[in-house]
């Protein structure tokens, strides 16, 4: 592959990170080069540009090769050692929207040497499915490793053409998805362990910056499970499954797991979940105990679980009703969100 | 003698002779194993064998009544769950008549309400009509239309892994679970670590869970009142199976089934009165903008329709859990003394279980049985009976005892 220098300063995560990282340590070690300055300046206002904008965008810079180029790798262990996740996540996405936006301008065979830098298993294609024109064939592997995140209806692989096992995208739509390669592959380097000890000089800098935008948004935590317990709040789906269990109907395992996890995570005590079961034929006391102990994270590996996402639940036939919630992705932030209606009313 | 050492000394009997047939999984050292065996309620877990002599004496001693091995991979499979190192799974679905609506159900099907004995067809209701009871003794019988409206559905899915997800016919083993129902694996480095989530969407692409028809070409004015095209039969993926679901549902289409779809009444008039014209309609654009009326909302409906016959029905847990055990090829079912069969993809079609899967070729026994609808095993047809004593072929016999429609006579 051949990259030129613009390519690089347009696309720094490709360039071979530890020689890249190997050669600004030995820089940051002498501060006193004035060069470096700007390089650092640079750096830090790549990670002040992530968090002042939103959606967070790094800017590119033009004809700053020498710049652009090196910046990078100190952005990245200044994020990095700044510790916070809020920082990290923001510059992460922040960097991968700046590739997004300058892959959209570029000519199809540059997007292609970039997925392929990734190791896609991707073609550029000239075919017309229907009406419309598709740019490249992805590896559905591939397609779905990236996808992953996205919840948008058309990413969702029954809504893509996928022919032979390859899925046929835009030039838009690869670039969608190496936003979110190029977003993990900086998350990762951010989550990499610094051992460098850094000039003081620079861990001002990263002091000020997580002084001024990491200070709130780290103390967000989960919203408390509210005290009291609404049934009118309840979402469709652990409406469903709980008349099922109180009749004493047959209940698929992934069921009992939704309804124990969803009472749990609202606040239900193991007593009461365990009576709810007592109509089921085969009812175990001590069984369905543990079970419900199990999820509560009382016992075994220690993991308190939550109720699967409304998008499994639909997958397994458990949500009875895919409009009833609008817009909620999960069937606790559905009873939250109930929750508010109804108080006001 | 009572019916499960009856079974028992058949199946020891069988794998002294037969161990042998047993396939192993590949790269059978990282592969767990379970086992049912006939003591009750004895579950072997978390066994681990480094080559196939080993597995295949070791089920020689125990005689399990029913045999799995793990479709994921592990650096060390005898560890506990959270030990074991998971390295990636094979890609396994599940096809039961269990989950198809089969009209037999209703016929052969039946259950027994465990308090008083009351008993009923089909599947079993909530309560006892008799004492509210709701413990019920089910027993599902593994008939012949079952069998093939089950096999109709791996076709489907087969179509699904070879013409969308593009696996090559190596890639996919075909096998006859043994009882109601067909299993497909595939095989492949490419997909043995996709995880749970992944997994999940291959499950809603096969079943049409969350299918938007206007990805699929399905085309309307902005406002929705109007279609201006759609997708057409000879197209590749769901565009394709959109067309000719849709196609299939129109051929056949009755006033009741437009009324399901709660169509108004002048529309599904215009749709029964022009069918000719609708049907012709596919050798060009498709039947999409000829209706006036029918706007976006109501082809969604009848698509609907088209992604229920074109989806194949598979059990979705199955293929979204990565530590799923299996049954293991040419292995006795336990509910039916029938093998595990693995079959070649391509001859799907002409296979026939109840010749095939038959483990118990010599012997008769005899036995009383307390009801049974007719079946079939080779090419002998027996039953129906009811309370009476009669004598069988083993392989008749070992069947209905398994399914404990009957009692072994000394």
């Amino acid at each position: 592959m051949t990259l030129t220098r613009e390519d690089i300063a347009k696309y720094p995560f490709l360039a071979d990170a530890a020689e890249e990282v190997r050669r600004v340590n030995l820089e940051i070690q002498s501060l006193d080069n004035p060069e470096l300055e700007s390089i650092i300046k640079r750096a830090a206002n790549r990670i002040r540009e992530a968090l002042e904008n939103n959606p967070p965008r790094v800017s590119y810079r033009k004809r700053q090769e020498d710049i652009e180029i090196p910046s990078f790798p100190v952005a990245i262990i200044m994020a990095a050692s700044s510790g916070s996740n809020y920082i990290k996540r923001r510059y992460a996405l922040g960097e991968a929207i700046r590739a997004y936006n300058l892959l959209i301008e570029e000519e199809r065979e540059k997007i292609l040497e970039v997925a392929k830098a990734f190791n896609w298993r991707i073609r550029q294609v000239k075919d017309i499915i229907g009406n419309r024109r598709f740019d490249f064939a992805l590896s559905f592997i591939d397609y779905l490793r990236n996808t992953k995140p996205f919840h948008e209806e058309r990413f969702k692989l029954v809504n893509k053409p996928l022919i032979k096992g390859d899925v046929y995208l835009t030039k838009r739509e690869a670039a969608r998805l190496l936003q979110e390669e190029v977003r993990k592959r900086i998350e990762d380097k951010l989550n990499m362990e610094i051992r460098l000890k850094l000039p003081d000089r620079l861990l001002n800098q990263i002091e000020n910056l997580k002084r001024k935008y990491a200070g709130y948004k780290e103390k967000r935590i989960l919203e408390e499970a509210p005290k009291e317990m609404i049934y009118e709040a309840f979402p469709p789906c652990i409406r469903q499954l709980l008349s099922a269990a109180k009749s004493g109907q047959h209940i698929s395992h992934l069921g009992r797991f939704t309804l124990t996890s969803f009472l749990l995570n609202i606040g239900m005590k193991i007593q009461d979940i365990v009576d709810i079961f007592r109509s089921s034929s085969d009812f175990n006391e001590r069984l369905t105990r543990y079970q419900i102990e199990h999820i509560a994270g009382s016992r075994g590996s220690g993991t308190k679980y939550i109720p699967p996402s409304c998008e499994t639940l639909k997958t397994h036939g458990l949500c009875p009703d895919f409009e009833a919630c609008g817009n909620v992705k999960h069937p606790l932030a559905s009873y939250r969100r109930r929750m508010r209606t109804f108080k006001k009313e | 003698m009572n019916n499960t050492l009856f079974i028992h000394d058949r199946f020891a009997e069988f794998y002294k002779e037969n161990a042998s047939i047993i396939k192993p999984p590949s790269k059978i050292s990282q592969r767990e194993f379970g086992f049912f065996t006939f003591k009750k309620d004895i579950v072997i877990r978390h066994k681990g064998f480094l080559n196939v002599k080993d597995l295949r004496n070791y089920v020689k001693q125990i005689i399990p009544s029913h045999a799995y091995y793990s479709a994921a991979y592990y650096e060390t499979p005898e560890e506990s769950m959270e030990k074991k190192g998971w390295l990636g799974a094979d890609l396994y679905f599940d096809i039961d008549a269990d989950h198809i609506p089969t009209k037999c159900r209703k016929i052969h099907d039946t259950w027994k309400c465990k308090k008083c004995g009351f008993q009923g067809r089909g599947i079993a209701p909530a309560e006892c009509p008799i004492c509210s009871g709701r413990g019920f003794e089910e027993r599902k019988w593994p008939c012949e239309i079952c069998l093939e409206s089950a096999k109709y559905e791996a076709i489907k899915l087969l179509d699904f892994l070879i013409d969308d997800f593009g696996f090559s016919h190596h890639e996919i083993q075909v096998s006859f679970s043994g009882h109601r129902g067909y299993h497909i694996q595939v095989e492949s480095e490419k997909i043995r670590e996709l995880d749970s989530s992944a997994r999940k969407e291959i499950v809603d692409y096969i079943t049409g869970t969350g299918l938007n028809p206007i990805y699929h070409g399905l085309q309307g004015t902005p406002r929705g009142r109007h279609v201006t095209s759609g997708p057409h039969m000879d197209e590749p993926g769901w565009r394709g199976r959109i067309a000719r679901g849709t196609h299939e549902f129109l051929l056949s289409i009755r006033k009741e089934d437009l009324e399901d779809l709660s169509l108004k009444k002048k529309l599904i008039d215009e749709i029964i009165s022009r069918r000719e014209e609708i049907l012709r309609s596919w050798e060009k654009e498709g039947p999409w903008s000829l209706i006036r009326g029918a706007g976006v909302e109501t082809w969604k409906k009848i698509i609907g329709k088209a992604i229920e016959s074109q989806s194949a029905i598979i059990d979705t847990v199955v293929t979204t859990d990565i530590h799923r055990l299996i049954r293991l090829p040419y292995t006795l079912h336990g509910k039916t003394g029938w093998l595990k069969t693995p079959i070649p993809a391509e001859k799907i079609e002409e296979f026939d279980p109840l010749s095939s899967a038959i483990a118990f070729k010599r012997g008769e026994a005899t036995i009383y049985v307390e009801e049974a609808p007719e079946f079939r095993i080779g090419e002998e047809t027996f039953g129906p009976y009811k309370n009476i004593k009669v004598e069988l072929p083993l392989a008749a016999a070992i069947f209905l005892l398994c399914k404990d429609a009957a009692k072994v006579v000394d």
